[in-house]
Protein backbone atom coordinates (compact mmCIF):
# COMPACT_ATOMS: atom_id res chain seq x y z
CA UNK A 1 0.00 0.00 0.00
CA UNK A 2 1.08 3.39 -0.52
CA UNK A 3 1.57 6.61 1.76
CA UNK A 4 -1.58 8.62 1.59
CA UNK A 5 -1.53 12.01 3.31
CA UNK A 6 -4.45 14.86 3.92
CA UNK A 7 -3.12 17.86 1.68
CA UNK A 8 -6.03 20.52 2.53
CA UNK A 9 -9.20 20.73 3.85
CA UNK A 10 -11.72 23.17 3.28
CA UNK A 11 -14.72 24.34 5.17
CA UNK A 12 -18.21 26.23 4.39
CA UNK A 13 -17.72 30.13 6.17
CA UNK A 14 -19.86 28.96 8.41
CA UNK A 15 -21.27 26.31 10.52
CA UNK A 16 -24.94 27.90 11.52
CA UNK A 17 -28.10 26.74 11.81
CA UNK A 18 -30.11 28.30 8.75
CA UNK A 19 -27.81 28.73 5.63
CA UNK A 20 -31.06 30.64 3.88
CA UNK A 21 -28.59 32.58 2.15
CA UNK A 22 -27.43 29.32 -0.50
CA UNK A 23 -29.15 26.19 -1.41
CA UNK A 24 -27.60 22.52 -0.63
CA UNK A 25 -25.21 22.62 -3.92
CA UNK A 26 -24.38 26.18 -3.28
CA UNK A 27 -23.17 25.52 0.08
CA UNK A 28 -20.99 22.13 -0.68
CA UNK A 29 -19.21 24.48 -3.65
CA UNK A 30 -17.67 26.67 -0.87
CA UNK A 31 -16.09 24.06 0.99
CA UNK A 32 -14.82 22.87 -2.24
CA UNK A 33 -13.68 26.28 -3.11
CA UNK A 34 -12.11 26.69 -0.15
CA UNK A 35 -9.67 23.23 -0.58
CA UNK A 36 -8.74 24.60 -3.54
CA UNK A 37 -7.87 28.21 -2.18
CA UNK A 38 -5.91 26.59 0.58
CA UNK A 39 -3.88 24.45 -1.45
CA UNK A 40 -3.43 26.06 -4.39
CA UNK A 41 -4.74 23.11 -6.43
CA UNK A 42 -6.80 23.46 -9.54
CA UNK A 43 -9.80 20.94 -10.61
CA UNK A 44 -7.35 20.19 -13.09
CA UNK A 45 -5.22 18.18 -10.32
CA UNK A 46 -7.89 15.64 -8.89
CA UNK A 47 -8.40 12.78 -10.33
CA UNK A 48 -11.52 11.08 -8.72
CA UNK A 49 -13.91 12.39 -6.04
CA UNK A 50 -15.76 10.55 -3.24
CA UNK A 51 -18.95 12.49 -1.58
CA UNK A 52 -21.59 12.03 0.41
CA UNK A 53 -24.22 12.83 3.27
CA UNK A 54 -26.64 11.22 5.95
CA UNK A 55 -29.29 9.53 3.06
CA UNK A 56 -32.45 10.83 3.26
CA UNK A 57 -32.10 13.63 6.00
CA UNK A 58 -33.26 16.09 3.46
CA UNK A 59 -35.19 13.70 1.45
CA UNK A 60 -33.31 14.02 -1.34
CA UNK A 61 -32.17 10.85 -3.15
CA UNK A 62 -28.60 10.09 -5.26
CA UNK A 63 -27.15 13.48 -4.31
CA UNK A 64 -24.72 11.99 -7.00
CA UNK A 65 -26.35 12.91 -9.76
CA UNK A 66 -27.20 16.34 -9.04
CA UNK A 67 -24.20 17.94 -7.18
CA UNK A 68 -21.28 16.66 -9.41
CA UNK A 69 -20.83 19.99 -11.07
CA UNK A 70 -21.13 21.85 -8.16
CA UNK A 71 -18.39 19.83 -6.63
CA UNK A 72 -16.11 20.69 -10.05
CA UNK A 73 -16.49 16.83 -10.59
CA UNK A 74 -17.56 17.11 -14.15
CA UNK A 75 -15.93 14.15 -15.81
CA UNK A 76 -14.30 12.85 -13.07
CA UNK A 77 -15.10 9.44 -11.57
CA UNK A 78 -17.73 10.18 -8.74
CA UNK A 79 -17.77 7.78 -5.98
CA UNK A 80 -21.22 8.72 -3.48
CA UNK A 81 -20.84 6.95 -0.16
CA UNK A 82 -23.34 6.93 2.71
CA UNK A 83 -23.13 5.13 5.77
CA UNK A 84 -24.38 7.35 8.36
CA UNK A 85 -23.18 9.61 11.09
CA UNK A 86 -20.02 7.90 10.41
CA UNK A 87 -20.41 8.71 6.39
CA UNK A 88 -17.78 12.00 6.66
CA UNK A 89 -15.28 9.65 7.70
CA UNK A 90 -16.49 7.31 5.40
CA UNK A 91 -15.87 9.70 2.51
CA UNK A 92 -12.32 10.03 3.25
CA UNK A 93 -11.16 6.80 4.24
CA UNK A 94 -12.83 5.83 0.22
CA UNK A 95 -10.65 8.95 -0.69
CA UNK A 96 -7.39 6.85 0.87
CA UNK A 97 -8.72 3.71 -0.60
CA UNK A 98 -8.09 4.96 -3.83
CA UNK A 99 -4.98 6.91 -3.04
CA UNK A 100 -3.33 4.10 -1.13
CA UNK A 101 -4.03 1.12 -3.84
CA UNK A 102 -2.72 3.37 -6.53
CA UNK A 103 -5.42 3.71 -8.48
CA UNK A 104 -6.09 7.40 -8.36
CA UNK A 105 -2.86 9.95 -7.21
CA UNK A 106 -5.35 12.97 -6.00
CA UNK A 107 -8.43 12.62 -4.80
CA UNK A 108 -11.19 15.15 -3.12
CA UNK A 109 -13.26 13.94 -0.47
CA UNK A 110 -16.42 16.20 0.41
CA UNK A 111 -19.26 15.90 2.92
CA UNK A 112 -22.26 17.79 3.86
CA UNK A 113 -25.13 17.97 5.42
CA UNK A 114 -28.21 21.12 5.52
CA UNK A 115 -30.12 19.91 8.39
CA UNK A 116 -32.75 22.99 8.34
CA UNK A 117 -33.95 22.31 5.04
CA UNK A 118 -34.82 18.18 6.18
CA UNK A 119 -36.34 16.39 9.07
CA UNK A 120 -33.71 14.27 10.88
CA UNK A 121 -35.99 12.37 12.57
CA UNK A 122 -37.83 11.30 9.44
CA UNK A 123 -34.25 10.42 8.40
CA UNK A 124 -33.52 8.30 10.93
CA UNK A 125 -37.09 6.20 11.46
CA UNK A 126 -36.82 5.71 7.89
CA UNK A 127 -33.71 3.52 9.32
CA UNK A 128 -35.83 1.04 10.97
CA UNK A 129 -39.46 1.68 9.58
CA UNK A 130 -40.78 -1.65 8.77
CA UNK A 131 -39.80 -3.56 12.34
CA UNK A 132 -41.11 -0.47 13.89
CA UNK A 133 -44.21 -0.57 12.19
CA UNK A 134 -44.86 -3.59 12.64
CA UNK A 135 -43.91 -4.16 16.31
CA UNK A 136 -46.71 -1.11 16.68
CA UNK A 137 -49.26 -3.31 14.82
CA UNK A 138 -47.90 -5.89 17.90
CA UNK A 139 -49.08 -4.02 20.39
CA UNK A 140 -45.79 -1.81 20.85
CA UNK A 141 -46.12 1.76 22.23
CA UNK A 142 -43.40 3.66 20.41
CA UNK A 143 -43.28 6.12 23.67
CA UNK A 144 -42.03 3.26 25.34
CA UNK A 145 -44.67 4.45 28.49
CA UNK A 146 -46.87 1.47 28.39
CA UNK A 147 -46.00 -2.26 27.91
CA UNK A 148 -43.27 -4.06 26.10
CA UNK A 149 -41.50 -1.12 24.10
CA UNK A 150 -38.26 0.13 22.55
CA UNK A 151 -39.24 3.90 22.91
CA UNK A 152 -38.62 5.70 26.22
CA UNK A 153 -35.85 7.88 26.83
CA UNK A 154 -37.70 11.35 25.86
CA UNK A 155 -35.71 13.15 22.57
CA UNK A 156 -32.36 11.80 23.45
CA UNK A 157 -33.57 8.32 22.82
CA UNK A 158 -31.35 5.33 23.63
CA UNK A 159 -28.44 7.61 24.15
CA UNK A 160 -29.87 8.21 27.56
CA UNK A 161 -29.81 4.56 27.80
CA UNK A 162 -26.11 4.74 26.87
CA UNK A 163 -24.95 7.35 29.59
CA UNK A 164 -26.83 5.79 32.22
CA UNK A 165 -24.62 2.12 31.55
CA UNK A 166 -21.51 4.34 30.94
CA UNK A 167 -21.77 5.91 34.03
CA UNK A 168 -22.73 2.89 35.74
CA UNK A 169 -20.23 1.11 34.56
CA UNK A 170 -17.01 4.10 34.72
CA UNK A 171 -17.52 5.36 38.10
CA UNK A 172 -18.30 8.74 36.66
CA UNK A 173 -20.99 11.01 37.48
CA UNK A 174 -23.47 12.91 35.70
CA UNK A 175 -21.38 16.59 37.05
CA UNK A 176 -18.31 15.03 34.84
CA UNK A 177 -21.12 14.90 32.21
CA UNK A 178 -21.63 18.47 32.71
CA UNK A 179 -18.32 19.30 33.14
CA UNK A 180 -17.19 17.59 29.61
CA UNK A 181 -20.13 19.54 28.03
CA UNK A 182 -18.74 22.64 29.71
CA UNK A 183 -15.39 22.44 28.54
CA UNK A 184 -15.87 21.59 25.04
CA UNK A 185 -18.30 24.71 24.95
CA UNK A 186 -15.69 26.83 25.79
CA UNK A 187 -13.26 25.34 23.15
CA UNK A 188 -16.09 25.91 20.55
CA UNK A 189 -15.79 29.63 21.62
CA UNK A 190 -12.51 29.84 20.01
CA UNK A 191 -12.91 27.57 17.08
CA UNK A 192 -14.72 29.93 14.28
CA UNK A 193 -16.22 26.91 12.21
CA UNK A 194 -18.22 25.69 15.08
CA UNK A 195 -22.08 26.44 15.11
CA UNK A 196 -22.31 26.77 19.49
CA UNK A 197 -19.91 29.42 20.23
CA UNK A 198 -21.13 31.13 22.98
CA UNK A 199 -18.83 30.78 26.85
CA UNK A 200 -20.51 27.66 28.92
CA UNK A 201 -19.49 27.40 32.27
CA UNK A 202 -20.42 24.50 34.56
CA UNK A 203 -23.22 26.12 35.98
CA UNK A 204 -25.42 26.92 32.96
CA UNK A 205 -24.50 23.50 31.34
CA UNK A 206 -26.47 22.62 34.99
CA UNK A 207 -29.41 24.89 34.55
CA UNK A 208 -30.77 23.50 31.26
CA UNK A 209 -33.84 20.84 31.37
CA UNK A 210 -33.09 17.67 32.18
CA UNK A 211 -34.66 15.51 29.25
CA UNK A 212 -34.20 11.68 30.12
CA UNK A 213 -31.67 11.78 33.51
CA UNK A 214 -29.01 11.72 33.34
CA UNK A 215 -28.94 13.57 29.64
CA UNK A 216 -29.43 17.57 29.91
CA UNK A 217 -30.31 19.77 26.73
CA UNK A 218 -26.75 20.97 27.54
CA UNK A 219 -25.43 17.35 26.88
CA UNK A 220 -26.86 17.21 23.51
CA UNK A 221 -25.56 18.49 19.81
CA UNK A 222 -26.99 21.12 17.63
CA UNK A 223 -28.48 20.92 14.00
CA UNK A 224 -25.86 21.90 11.93
CA UNK A 225 -25.90 23.32 7.90
CA UNK A 226 -22.01 22.93 6.60
CA UNK A 227 -20.04 21.34 4.42
CA UNK A 228 -15.97 19.89 4.63
CA UNK A 229 -13.62 18.84 1.57
CA UNK A 230 -10.31 17.31 2.42
CA UNK A 231 -8.08 16.55 -0.27
CA UNK A 232 -5.81 13.50 -0.27
CA UNK A 233 -2.31 12.66 -2.23
CA UNK A 234 -0.16 9.79 -2.91
CA UNK A 235 3.45 10.85 -1.35
CA UNK A 236 5.01 11.25 -4.67
CA UNK A 237 2.43 14.04 -5.58
CA UNK A 238 3.13 15.22 -2.15
CA UNK A 239 6.45 15.97 -3.05
CA UNK A 240 5.10 17.57 -6.05
CA UNK A 241 2.23 19.39 -5.05
CA UNK A 242 3.06 21.18 -1.50
CA UNK A 243 5.92 22.40 0.40
CA UNK A 244 5.70 19.07 2.42
CA UNK A 245 3.17 20.06 5.54
CA UNK A 246 0.41 17.92 5.51
CA UNK A 247 -0.96 15.09 7.61
CA UNK A 248 -0.35 11.61 6.64
CA UNK A 249 -2.88 9.23 7.58
CA UNK A 250 -0.92 6.07 8.86
CA UNK A 251 -3.62 3.77 10.04
CA UNK A 252 -7.62 3.35 9.63
CA UNK A 253 -10.49 0.84 11.12
CA UNK A 254 -14.05 0.02 10.88
CA UNK A 255 -16.23 -2.40 12.53
CA UNK A 256 -19.97 -3.00 13.25
CA UNK A 257 -21.35 -5.12 15.89
CA UNK A 258 -25.49 -5.92 15.87
CA UNK A 259 -27.45 -2.82 16.72
CA UNK A 260 -27.69 -1.70 20.02
CA UNK A 261 -30.93 0.15 19.92
CA UNK A 262 -34.51 -0.10 17.76
CA UNK A 263 -34.05 -4.35 17.16
CA UNK A 264 -37.20 -3.96 17.23
CA UNK A 265 -37.70 -7.50 15.86
CA UNK A 266 -34.94 -9.59 16.92
CA UNK A 267 -34.42 -8.25 19.92
CA UNK A 268 -31.23 -6.44 21.28
CA UNK A 269 -28.63 -8.33 22.69
CA UNK A 270 -26.07 -5.49 23.33
CA UNK A 271 -25.59 -3.16 25.99
CA UNK A 272 -24.97 0.18 23.79
CA UNK A 273 -22.19 1.89 26.06
CA UNK A 274 -20.12 -1.61 25.38
CA UNK A 275 -18.97 -0.23 22.17
CA UNK A 276 -16.77 -3.40 20.70
CA UNK A 277 -16.60 -2.15 17.33
CA UNK A 278 -14.82 0.54 18.66
CA UNK A 279 -12.26 -1.64 19.85
CA UNK A 280 -11.97 -3.68 17.05
CA UNK A 281 -11.36 -1.02 14.76
CA UNK A 282 -8.87 0.78 16.86
CA UNK A 283 -6.78 -1.87 17.29
CA UNK A 284 -6.14 -2.36 13.92
CA UNK A 285 -5.36 1.22 13.29
CA UNK A 286 -2.60 0.97 15.80
CA UNK A 287 -1.70 -1.85 14.18
CA UNK A 288 -1.25 -0.53 10.75
CA UNK A 289 0.21 2.77 12.42
CA UNK A 290 2.80 1.10 14.23
CA UNK A 291 1.38 2.36 17.87
CA UNK A 292 1.75 0.00 20.70
CA UNK A 293 1.05 2.30 23.63
CA UNK A 294 -1.74 4.58 22.95
CA UNK A 295 -1.67 6.06 26.23
CA UNK A 296 1.87 7.61 25.92
CA UNK A 297 1.62 7.65 21.56
CA UNK A 298 -1.32 9.35 21.32
CA UNK A 299 -1.14 13.09 21.24
CA UNK A 300 -4.80 14.72 20.89
CA UNK A 301 -8.05 13.10 19.92
CA UNK A 302 -10.94 14.29 17.72
CA UNK A 303 -14.50 11.97 18.61
CA UNK A 304 -17.34 11.82 17.76
CA UNK A 305 -19.63 12.93 20.52
CA UNK A 306 -23.51 13.59 19.80
CA UNK A 307 -23.76 13.53 23.48
CA UNK A 308 -21.15 15.07 25.76
CA UNK A 309 -21.19 11.77 27.70
CA UNK A 310 -19.43 10.59 24.41
CA UNK A 311 -16.39 11.84 24.73
CA UNK A 312 -15.07 9.92 28.29
CA UNK A 313 -16.58 7.03 26.73
CA UNK A 314 -14.84 7.26 23.79
CA UNK A 315 -11.60 7.95 25.18
CA UNK A 316 -11.92 4.58 27.54
CA UNK A 317 -13.15 2.43 24.38
CA UNK A 318 -10.57 4.01 21.89
CA UNK A 319 -7.41 2.90 24.75
CA UNK A 320 -6.27 6.28 25.50
CA UNK A 321 -7.03 5.69 28.83
CA UNK A 322 -8.23 2.39 30.84
CA UNK A 323 -11.74 1.89 31.41
CA UNK A 324 -12.79 4.11 34.13
CA UNK A 325 -10.29 6.24 33.59
CA UNK A 326 -11.39 8.77 31.64
CA UNK A 327 -13.38 11.45 33.82
CA UNK A 328 -10.10 11.16 36.34
CA UNK A 329 -8.47 12.63 33.55
CA UNK A 330 -11.12 15.50 32.91
CA UNK A 331 -11.15 16.51 36.69
CA UNK A 332 -7.22 16.34 36.24
CA UNK A 333 -7.05 18.97 33.77
CA UNK A 334 -5.66 16.31 30.95
CA UNK A 335 -8.36 16.62 28.32
CA UNK A 336 -8.19 20.75 28.05
CA UNK A 337 -6.48 22.11 25.02
CA UNK A 338 -3.22 22.72 27.02
CA UNK A 339 -3.39 19.45 28.64
CA UNK A 340 -1.89 15.72 28.17
CA UNK A 341 -4.67 14.91 25.64
CA UNK A 342 -6.51 17.50 24.09
CA UNK A 343 -9.76 16.17 23.16
CA UNK A 344 -11.84 17.89 20.89
CA UNK A 345 -10.04 20.89 20.79
CA UNK A 346 -13.00 21.93 17.86
CA UNK A 347 -15.75 21.75 20.61
CA UNK A 348 -16.84 18.61 18.81
CA UNK A 349 -19.90 17.11 16.98
CA UNK A 350 -21.77 18.60 20.81
CA UNK A 351 -20.91 22.10 19.73
CA UNK A 352 -21.17 21.38 15.70
CA UNK A 353 -23.04 18.84 13.76
CA UNK A 354 -23.72 19.35 10.11
CA UNK A 355 -24.24 15.20 10.34
CA UNK A 356 -23.02 14.49 6.83
CA UNK A 357 -19.49 15.96 7.56
CA UNK A 358 -19.32 15.76 11.34
CA UNK A 359 -17.30 12.06 11.00
CA UNK A 360 -14.91 14.19 8.05
CA UNK A 361 -14.43 17.54 10.49
CA UNK A 362 -12.98 14.76 12.79
CA UNK A 363 -9.53 13.61 10.87
CA UNK A 364 -9.79 17.45 9.40
CA UNK A 365 -9.37 19.09 12.54
CA UNK A 366 -6.59 16.55 13.68
CA UNK A 367 -5.04 17.09 10.24
CA UNK A 368 -5.16 21.06 10.64
CA UNK A 369 -3.91 20.56 14.20
CA UNK A 370 -0.68 18.50 12.93
CA UNK A 371 0.08 21.20 9.93
CA UNK A 372 -0.33 24.08 12.65
CA UNK A 373 -3.01 25.48 9.98
CA UNK A 374 -5.76 25.94 12.63
CA UNK A 375 -7.66 29.43 12.32
CA UNK A 376 -9.10 30.79 15.14
CA UNK A 377 -7.35 30.15 18.64
CA UNK A 378 -7.93 26.68 19.65
CA UNK A 379 -4.39 25.85 18.07
CA UNK A 380 -2.74 22.81 20.24
CA UNK A 381 0.17 24.82 21.93
CA UNK A 382 2.18 21.42 22.05
CA UNK A 383 3.68 19.86 18.66
CA UNK A 384 1.31 16.70 17.20
CA UNK A 385 2.83 14.06 15.64
CA UNK A 386 0.06 11.36 16.24
CA UNK A 387 -3.51 12.02 16.53
CA UNK A 388 -6.81 10.20 16.98
CA UNK A 389 -10.17 10.60 15.09
CA UNK A 390 -13.37 8.89 15.54
CA UNK A 391 -16.28 8.51 13.72
CA UNK A 392 -19.51 7.01 15.20
CA UNK A 393 -22.95 6.38 13.92
CA UNK A 394 -25.83 3.62 12.97
CA UNK A 395 -28.15 1.90 15.59
CA UNK A 396 -25.38 2.76 17.98
CA UNK A 397 -23.05 0.20 16.76
CA UNK A 398 -21.04 1.26 13.51
CA UNK A 399 -17.82 2.72 14.29
CA UNK A 400 -14.72 4.34 11.79
CA UNK A 401 -11.14 5.64 13.02
CA UNK A 402 -8.50 7.63 11.37
CA UNK A 403 -4.71 7.96 12.48
CA UNK A 404 -3.29 10.80 11.14
CA UNK A 405 0.61 11.96 11.92
CA UNK A 406 3.29 14.23 11.00
CA UNK A 407 5.20 11.45 9.13
CA UNK A 408 4.18 8.56 6.72
CA UNK A 409 4.25 5.05 8.06
CA UNK A 410 7.86 3.14 7.78
CA UNK A 411 6.71 0.34 5.89
CA UNK B 1 -12.94 35.72 11.18
CA UNK B 2 -16.29 37.95 9.73
CA UNK B 3 -18.58 36.47 7.27
CA UNK B 4 -22.08 37.72 6.80
CA UNK B 5 -24.59 35.54 5.14
CA UNK B 6 -26.05 36.87 1.94
CA UNK B 7 -30.02 37.71 1.28
CA UNK B 8 -32.37 34.97 1.74
CA UNK B 9 -33.44 32.75 -0.87
CA UNK B 10 -37.11 31.33 -2.05
CA UNK B 11 -37.93 28.46 -0.08
CA UNK B 12 -39.99 25.49 -1.79
CA UNK B 13 -41.81 23.05 0.68
CA UNK B 14 -42.39 19.49 -0.56
CA UNK B 15 -43.12 16.32 1.24
CA UNK B 16 -42.92 12.28 1.19
CA UNK B 17 -46.17 10.07 1.12
CA UNK B 18 -44.74 6.61 3.39
CA UNK B 19 -47.25 4.91 3.16
CA UNK B 20 -46.77 4.03 -0.38
CA UNK B 21 -44.24 1.63 0.76
CA UNK B 22 -44.84 -2.25 1.11
CA UNK B 23 -42.41 -4.41 3.27
CA UNK B 24 -41.85 -8.24 4.03
CA UNK B 25 -41.16 -9.43 7.52
CA UNK B 26 -40.52 -12.29 9.48
CA UNK B 27 -42.80 -12.71 12.11
CA UNK B 28 -42.11 -15.47 14.11
CA UNK B 29 -40.42 -14.70 16.84
CA UNK B 30 -42.84 -11.92 17.56
CA UNK B 31 -45.88 -14.10 16.82
CA UNK B 32 -44.62 -16.50 19.52
CA UNK B 33 -44.17 -14.03 21.72
CA UNK B 34 -47.42 -12.02 21.56
CA UNK B 35 -49.55 -15.13 21.17
CA UNK B 36 -47.99 -16.76 24.50
CA UNK B 37 -48.90 -13.05 26.20
CA UNK B 38 -52.11 -14.33 25.89
CA UNK B 39 -51.56 -16.66 28.49
CA UNK B 40 -49.38 -14.51 30.66
CA UNK B 41 -46.53 -16.52 29.36
CA UNK B 42 -43.28 -15.33 28.04
CA UNK B 43 -41.60 -17.26 24.62
CA UNK B 44 -38.13 -16.94 23.40
CA UNK B 45 -36.43 -19.04 20.81
CA UNK B 46 -32.95 -20.68 22.09
CA UNK B 47 -29.55 -21.57 19.63
CA UNK B 48 -28.19 -24.92 20.13
CA UNK B 49 -25.11 -23.88 19.23
CA UNK B 50 -24.59 -21.10 21.18
CA UNK B 51 -27.58 -21.38 23.73
CA UNK B 52 -28.34 -17.63 23.22
CA UNK B 53 -32.15 -16.73 24.38
CA UNK B 54 -33.61 -14.00 22.08
CA UNK B 55 -36.87 -12.67 22.56
CA UNK B 56 -38.17 -12.03 19.96
CA UNK B 57 -36.91 -14.28 18.23
CA UNK B 58 -35.16 -14.38 14.94
CA UNK B 59 -35.18 -17.05 12.52
CA UNK B 60 -31.27 -17.73 12.93
CA UNK B 61 -29.05 -17.19 15.24
CA UNK B 62 -27.21 -13.88 14.36
CA UNK B 63 -23.78 -15.13 16.27
CA UNK B 64 -23.88 -18.30 15.11
CA UNK B 65 -25.90 -18.19 11.37
CA UNK B 66 -27.63 -21.47 11.89
CA UNK B 67 -31.50 -21.71 12.00
CA UNK B 68 -32.88 -21.76 15.36
CA UNK B 69 -36.81 -22.73 16.19
CA UNK B 70 -36.37 -24.50 20.02
CA UNK B 71 -38.72 -22.67 21.94
CA UNK B 72 -38.27 -21.84 25.98
CA UNK B 73 -40.04 -20.49 28.44
CA UNK B 74 -38.67 -16.76 29.87
CA UNK B 75 -39.80 -15.91 33.59
CA UNK B 76 -41.48 -12.24 33.61
CA UNK B 77 -39.19 -10.99 35.95
CA UNK B 78 -35.93 -9.25 34.91
CA UNK B 79 -32.74 -7.26 36.05
CA UNK B 80 -32.62 -3.60 35.11
CA UNK B 81 -29.55 -3.41 32.24
CA UNK B 82 -29.70 0.59 32.15
CA UNK B 83 -32.13 3.16 32.63
CA UNK B 84 -33.35 6.93 32.27
CA UNK B 85 -35.70 9.24 34.03
CA UNK B 86 -37.99 11.25 31.43
CA UNK B 87 -38.61 14.64 32.92
CA UNK B 88 -39.28 16.49 29.44
CA UNK B 89 -42.10 16.04 26.50
CA UNK B 90 -40.53 15.22 23.27
CA UNK B 91 -40.61 18.98 22.50
CA UNK B 92 -38.34 19.87 25.67
CA UNK B 93 -40.65 21.19 28.01
CA UNK B 94 -40.62 20.12 31.61
CA UNK B 95 -43.40 16.97 32.63
CA UNK B 96 -45.13 17.40 35.92
CA UNK B 97 -44.58 13.36 36.67
CA UNK B 98 -41.51 11.99 36.21
CA UNK B 99 -40.96 8.17 34.27
CA UNK B 100 -37.99 6.05 34.50
CA UNK B 101 -37.91 3.81 31.49
CA UNK B 102 -35.54 0.70 32.26
CA UNK B 103 -33.97 -1.88 29.67
CA UNK B 104 -34.51 -5.13 31.53
CA UNK B 105 -32.85 -8.17 30.50
CA UNK B 106 -35.97 -11.26 31.55
CA UNK B 107 -34.86 -13.97 33.21
CA UNK B 108 -33.68 -17.11 30.93
CA UNK B 109 -33.41 -14.21 27.57
CA UNK B 110 -30.31 -12.77 26.48
CA UNK B 111 -32.27 -9.55 24.64
CA UNK B 112 -33.46 -6.45 26.54
CA UNK B 113 -36.40 -4.55 26.75
CA UNK B 114 -37.46 -1.33 27.80
CA UNK B 115 -40.46 -0.91 29.80
CA UNK B 116 -41.37 2.27 32.38
CA UNK B 117 -41.10 0.95 35.88
CA UNK B 118 -43.63 2.21 38.61
CA UNK B 119 -43.93 2.01 42.56
CA UNK B 120 -40.31 3.80 43.18
CA UNK B 121 -38.74 6.94 43.51
CA UNK B 122 -36.61 7.64 40.62
CA UNK B 123 -33.16 8.85 43.03
CA UNK B 124 -33.54 5.09 44.24
CA UNK B 125 -33.65 3.66 41.19
CA UNK B 126 -30.45 1.87 40.21
CA UNK B 127 -28.70 -0.93 37.87
CA UNK B 128 -28.59 -4.01 38.43
CA UNK B 129 -32.45 -3.55 40.71
CA UNK B 130 -34.54 -6.48 40.27
CA UNK B 131 -37.73 -6.18 38.69
CA UNK B 132 -41.17 -7.92 37.69
CA UNK B 133 -43.72 -7.25 34.98
CA UNK B 134 -47.52 -6.29 36.32
CA UNK B 135 -49.47 -7.55 33.29
CA UNK B 136 -53.21 -6.24 32.55
CA UNK B 137 -56.41 -7.80 33.85
CA UNK B 138 -57.69 -9.44 30.28
CA UNK B 139 -54.72 -10.23 28.14
CA UNK B 140 -55.19 -10.00 24.34
CA UNK B 141 -52.14 -10.99 22.96
CA UNK B 142 -50.32 -7.76 22.56
CA UNK B 143 -46.97 -6.15 23.64
CA UNK B 144 -49.09 -4.09 25.79
CA UNK B 145 -50.42 -7.07 27.63
CA UNK B 146 -47.32 -6.06 30.23
CA UNK B 147 -48.49 -2.66 31.75
CA UNK B 148 -45.58 -2.27 33.43
CA UNK B 149 -43.05 -3.41 36.26
CA UNK B 150 -42.48 -2.92 39.52
CA UNK B 151 -39.37 -3.27 41.68
CA UNK B 152 -39.21 -6.56 43.67
CA UNK B 153 -36.39 -8.05 46.26
CA UNK B 154 -36.15 -11.55 45.58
Amino acid sequence: MRNVAIIGVGYTPVFVSKRKDVNIVEMMSESVDAAFRNTGLTPDDIDAVTFGNMQTFEGLNLPHLWASEHIRALDKPVLRVSTGGTVGMSVLQAAYYYVASGVYDVVMATSWEKQSEGDSQVGLAGIVLPEAIAMVQHGMDLFGIKGLGFGGGGSTGAASYQAMSYLHHSGASPEHIDKMAALERSNAVLNPYAHLRKKTTVEDIQATQMVAYPLRFGHTCPTTDGATTCIVASEDMVKKLTDGNVAWITGVGYAASDPCTANFLEGQITDPAEQMPAKIAVEKAYKQAGIKDPCKEIDMCELYNGFAHQSLMWLEKLGVCKEGEAHQMLDAGALEIDGEMPTNASGGVFSTNAIGSSAMNRPAECALQIMRKIEGEHQIPKKIRKALSHGWGGLFQYVAVMILADEPAKS
Amino acid sequence: MTFEMGPETRQVEAMWDVSTYNYRMDGTGIRLLTEGMKEKKLRGIRCGECGMVYMPGPSYCRKCFVDIDEVVEVKDTGTVMSYCVTMADVRGNPIEEFRISAMIQFDGADTWFVGTVTGVEWQDFKVGMRVKAVWVDEPAGSLSDIDRFEVITD
